[in-house]
């Protein structure tokens, strides 16, 4: 007997919580498949889709470590709450986050509801940003035809970047690290699945006010232009505040 | 910001930019609203992520080319 396809018991995905609900164009969750809802939780919106429980409950940390799965997975979570965070605040959820029923989603809600009330004032008219600063090495093959050693020396010590005497890498990152909190509302620790990226000299996740983000485009232009050759800045965002939401209080391990 | 300067590469609401999954994973795992339901889940398999990092430095095109290919046409 031939069993169709998507057919078999689902749960809930939760994407994020708004506190109003926009109209969106219809989308596609994470299966693929199901479309994406609202359901209203007491005066909070639930967006949520139906995704089959043997993908999502049964075999999720099995499928987390397929990373065709991971990938497709992510970019369709990122891709719902952009959509959803591009016409109004949400809280976005952690990739992966399943509720059996609606009545248990909303009930989880309802106890929480001090905090994510608390929340959307945290993330009120701010969007979160990835930066690293990656150190560049020089390229040698850039180096002009020599006759002696010291020629050699002298062209390779030409291509190094020209760094003020004073100010060690350390100290330019921190002077770097120090504008930035100027700038944003809060800071969080960066993501860790980066973190071994080659070069990679510092990487923080910063929450910038919307009505500042000219100024934080400037700032990182100004320093990536004194950097020159010797760093380079990388930027992503803005996206949903995924850094700036509270943890449960209840001290679960979501590991 | 969906133009990178010379000096800064930016990435981000363009759909025409290109975000590695490094950088998506970055932060839809990084933190989020965790709620707890009658399931606690288990992110386990993703510490794997760490050790694998020359694994998942491909892009997200082939996930974008089959998402794409299942979203409905617009209306």
């Amino acid at each position: 007997m031939a069993v169709a396809l998507n057919s078999g018991h689902r749960v809930i995905y939760l994407y994020g919580i708004t506190e109003s609900k926009p109209r969106i164009p219809e989308m596609i969750g994470v299966d693929r498949f199901a479309k994406v809802e609202a359901i209203d939780c007491d005066g909070l919106f639930c967006w949520i889709s139906r995704v089959l429980a043997v993908d999502f409950e049964e075999n999720l940390a099995h499928n987390m470590e397929n990373l065709d799965w991971l990938a497709e997975t992510s970019v369709a979570h990122q891709r719902v709450i952009g959509a959803i965070g591009g016409k109004t605040e949400i809280l976005p959820c952690r990739l992966g986050t399943i509720f059996r029923t609606e009545a248990s989603l909303c009930k989880h809600i309802l106890k929480r509801l001090p905090t994510l009330k608390r929340d959307f004032a945290r993330i009120k008219g701010a969007d979160e940003w990835g930066v690293k600063v990656f150190e560049v090495q020089p390229v040698l093959s850039a180096l002009p035809k020599v006759r002696s050693g010291k020629d050699y020396l002298e062209a390779k010590a030409a291509l190094l970047p020209k760094r003020r005497k004073k100010a060690g890498t350390a100290e330019e990152i921190e002077e770097f690290e120090r504008a930035l909190s100027g700038i944003a509302a809060e800071s969080a620790p960066a993501g860790n699945v980066s973190r071994g990226q080659r070069g990679l000299t510092f990487q923080r996740t910063i929450l910038i006010p919307r009505a500042k983000r000219k100024k934080f485009e400037s700032l990182l232009e100004k320093f990536a232009r004194e950097w020159a050759q010797q760093r380079r800045i990388e930027c992503t965002g803005p996206w949903p505040p995924y850094s700036f939401v509270s943890r449960p209080e209840d001290g679960v391990q979501f590991k | 910001m969906s133009a990178s300067t010379n000096a800064v590469v930016f990435a981000g609401d363009d759909p025409a930019d290109e975000m590695t999954l490094l950088d998506i994973l970055d932060h839809v795992l990084n933190q989020g609203v965790v709620l707890r339901g009658n399931l606690v889940i288990s992110l386990a398999g993703v510490d794997l992520l760490y050790v694998g990092l020359d694994v998942i430095l491909t892009s997200v095109e082939t996930a974008l080319r089959h998402i794409n290919a299942t979203l409905p046409a617009e209306k």
